[in-house]
C-alpha cells in the first residue's frame, strides 16, 4: 500500500524585488516590484509503506517545500498530495496524528523544560492517557539510551541529545509515516552514526516510512534503499539505489568494477553538474 | 466533539502551565517583574489623584470610575497577557515563519500558538486591576460584573491583536502597526470617554474598540443596563469570530521560513 502519494504538486512563492542602496529601498516603496519563484514545480511520485526513501537536492531545490506541503505546513498551488490517504490541506489535524516530523534546523523542544516533561506535553497533544505516554517514554528512553539526561533541561543538553529527543517527541504517538528535514545537521559523526542506526531500526521494528532529506551522503547512503533527486522544483532522477550505481557505472564505461566502491556523492555531484549546479553536496 | 473540545483545553492548560514554570525559574526576577509592575501602574495614578483635588469630575467621570477604567483595563490586559500573550506577537511568528511547529500539531494552530507564551509582569496588571475593584468597593453583583468585562475585554484585546497580526501574511512589516495599534488602544482604555468627541469618539468605539472594551462596561457596573450589555458580549463575540476567520484565512498564504531556531 501506498504511503505517500503526490501529483503535479506545484508551489510558487512571491518575493519582493529590490535594488541596490537607499534609492532601491524608496524606488521599492513607491513601485513595489515582486518576483515569482517556483519553488516546486509539477513535483509527481509515490512512497510504499515501510520505505526508506531519500529526497535529496542543492540548497534551493524544494526539498522542504516539498515536506512541507506533504505535512499540511505549506499549501500547494497546485496538484494532489495523499498521505496515508488523508489530503493534508482539508484534514491537516487528522493528518498530523499519524505522522512525525523532523526539522534538524527548528526545534520542538520546551528548551527549558525536561525531556520528561516535553515527552509528557507532547503525549497530550497526541491524546495519549497518562498510561500510554508513560509505557511509551519508558520505551522510547530505553531504545534511545535517554537514562542519563531524560531529567536534565533541554538547554543543557548536547546537540546530539538533543536530536535524540526531537526524534523521540515526533515518535511519541508511534506515527506510520516520519519526515525527517536534515536530522543529523551538526552533528558529529559518532552520534550521527548513533542517530541512523536508530533510525532503522525504528523502521525494523515499528515498519515506519522514512522521507529523509538530508545533505548527508552518509544518512542517504547508510539508511535509504532508494532516492530521488531534485532540482529548481523538479525531480531529475528516482532511483533504487543499486541500480542508480550500476546505471553510473554503465554511464562510466565501469561494467566490471564492483558497486559497493562506488561513492554516492560522486553521482550525486554528477547529477547535480548535468543539472547545471556545482555546489557541494 | 466534546472529547477534542476537553483534549485542547488540557494541552492549552498545560501551556499556560509550562509557560508560568519557566517564568518561575527565577524566583528573584519572577517576584520583581511582578510587584514593579504593580508599582509602575500605581505611580500613573498619582495624577489622577491630583487632578480630583481640582476639579469633581473629568470628562464625566469620578475618581471611582477612574479607578474602575484603569482596574478593568488592568486586568482585561493582564489576563489576555497571562493566557494568550502571542497573540500580541502573531506578526512575527508569520514573518519569521514560526508557525510550522503548531502547524504539525493535531490541535488546533490558533489556541495553541496564543498560549505558547506568557508575560510575567502581566501578572502584576492582573494583581492590581483586582486590587483596585477591590478598593472600589464593588459589591457582590458589580464584582461579578466587573470580572465577567475582565473577560469579554480580554477576548477584545487579543481579537483586535489577532486581526491586525494576522494582516502579515498579506503585508509586510506588519508587526510595527500591531505593536502601535494594541499599545494605542490600551493607552485610550486609561482616559475617559467623554474627552473625546466627534470623529475621535467615533474610531476609539468602531474601529478601535476601546469604548466596547472598556467604557460601556465601566458605565454598565456604575448603572446597569441590558441593552448595552447585550452590545458588549455580542461584539466581543462577533470580533473573535472575525479575528479567528482573518487568521485562517491568512494561514493559506503562509510562506514557512528556513531561520534557524529554538523553542524558548
Amino acid at each position: 500500500m501506498q504511503a505517500i502519494r503526490v501529483e503535479n504538486l506545484s508551489k510558487t512563492f512571491r518575493v519582493k524585488k529590490k535594488e541596490k542602496g537607499m534609492a532601491g529601498s524608496i524606488k521599492a516603496i513607491l513601485h513595489p516590484q515582486t518576483e515569482e519563484i517556483q519553488a516546486v514545480n509539477g513535483v509527481s511520485f509515490q512512497v510504499e509503506e515501510g520505505e526508506m526513501l531519500a529526497f535529496i537536492g542543492p540548497n534551493g531545490a524544494g526539498k522542504s517545500t516539498t515536506i512541507k506541503m506533504l505535512t499540511g505546513i505549506l499549501y500547494p498551488d497546485g496538484g494532489r498530495v495523499e498521505v496515508l490517504g488523508i489530503d493534508p490541506t482539508k484534514k491537516r489535524k487528522q493528518l498530523a496524528y499519524q505522522i512525525g516530523t523532523v526539522f534538524g534546523q527548528k526545534e520542538q523542544l520546551w528548551t527549558h523544560l525536561t525531556p520528561y516533561d516535553n515527552f509528557r506535553f507532547f503525549g497530550a497533544i497526541y491524546d495519549l492517557s497518562e498510561r500510554e505516554t508513560e509505557a511509551r517514554i519508558e520505551e522510547l528512553a530505553q531504545r534511545f539510551e535517554l537514562g542519563d539526561f531524560i531529567d536534565t533541561p533541554v538547554r543543557n543538553l548536547s546537540l546530539g541529545q538533543r536530536i535524540r529527543c526531537e526524534i523521540v517527541v515526533s515518535l511519541i504517538h508511534k506515527p506510520k509515516v516520519l519526515f525527517l528535514d536534515e536530522p543529523t545537521i551538526g552533528l558529529d559523526p559518532v552520534v550521527k552514526e548513533n542517530i541512523r542506526s536508530l533510525i532503522m531500526q525504528m523502521n525494523r521494528e515499528e515498519h515506519t516510512t522514512i522521507f529523509l532529506t538530508s545533505h548527508d551522503v552518509g544518512d542517504i547512503e547508510k539508511l535509504c534503499r532508494r532516492i530521488i533527486i531534485v532540482n529548481a522544483g523538479q525531480i531529475v532522477l528516482d532511483d533504487s539505489m543499486e541500480r542508480l550505481k550500476e546505471h553510473y557505472l554503465y554511464e562510466k564505461g565501469m561494467e566490471d568494477a564492483d558497486v559497493s566502491d562506488i561513492s554516492l556523492e560522486d553521482i550525486i555531484m554528477d547529477v547535480y553538474k548535468a543539472e547545471g549546479r556545482t555546489a557541494a553536496v | 466533539m466534546l472529547t477534542a473540545v476537553r483534549n485542547q483545553l488540557r494541552v492549552c492548560l498545560l501551556s499556560v502551565k509550562y509557560n508560568i514554570m519557566r517564568e518561575m525559574v527565577n524566583k528573584v526576577t519572577f517576584l520583581t517583574n511582578v510587584c514593579f509592575m504593580i508599582l509602575n501602574n500605581a505611580s500613573i495614578l498619582v495624577q489622577w489623584f491630583i487632578l480630583f483635588r481640582l476639579r469633581e469630575e473629568v470628562g464625566g467621570y469620578t475618581i471611582r470610575e477612574v479607578l474602575l477604567m484603569w482596574g478593568l483595563t488592568a486586568a482585561s490586559f493582564g489576563l489576555s497577557h497571562i493566557l494568550f500573550a502571542r497573540a500580541f506577537s502573531l506578526s512575527e511568528l508569520i514573518i519569521k515563519g514560526k508557525l510550522d511547529v503548531y502547524l504539525v500539531q493535531p490541535k488546533n494552530v490558533l489556541a495553541s500558538v496564543m498560549t505558547s507564551s506568557t508575560s510575567v509582569s502581566a501578572i502584576g496588571d492582573f494583581i492590581y486591576g483586582v486590587a483596585l475593584a477591590c478598593i472600589c468597593g464593588l459589591g457582590v453583583g458589580e464584582f461579578l460584573l466587573f470580572l465577567l468585562f475582565t473577560v469579554t475585554g480580554m477576548v477584545i484585546f487579543i481579537s483586535f491583536a489577532l486581526i491586525l497580526g494576522s494582516l502579515s501574511f498579506w503585508f509586510v512589516r506588519m508587526d510595527m502597526l500591531e505593536n502601535q495599534m494594541v499599545m494605542g488602544m490600551i493607552s485610550f482604555c486609561t482616559y475617559p470617554d467623554g474627552i473625546f468627541e466627534g470623529v475621535s469618539r467615533f474610531l476609539l468605539y468602531f474601529i478601535i474598540p476601546v469604548g466596547i472594551a472598556v467604557w460601556h462596561p465601566v458605565h454598565l457596573i456604575v448603572k446597569f443596563d441590558a441593552g448595552t450589555f447585550f452590545i458588549v458580549a455580542g461584539y466581543a463575540c462577533l470580533l473573535s469570530v472575525a479575528a479567528v476567520a482573518v487568521f485562517y484565512r491568512g494561514l493559506r498564504r503562509y510562506a514557512s521560513g528556513s531561520l534557524m531556531e529554538a523553542r524558548l
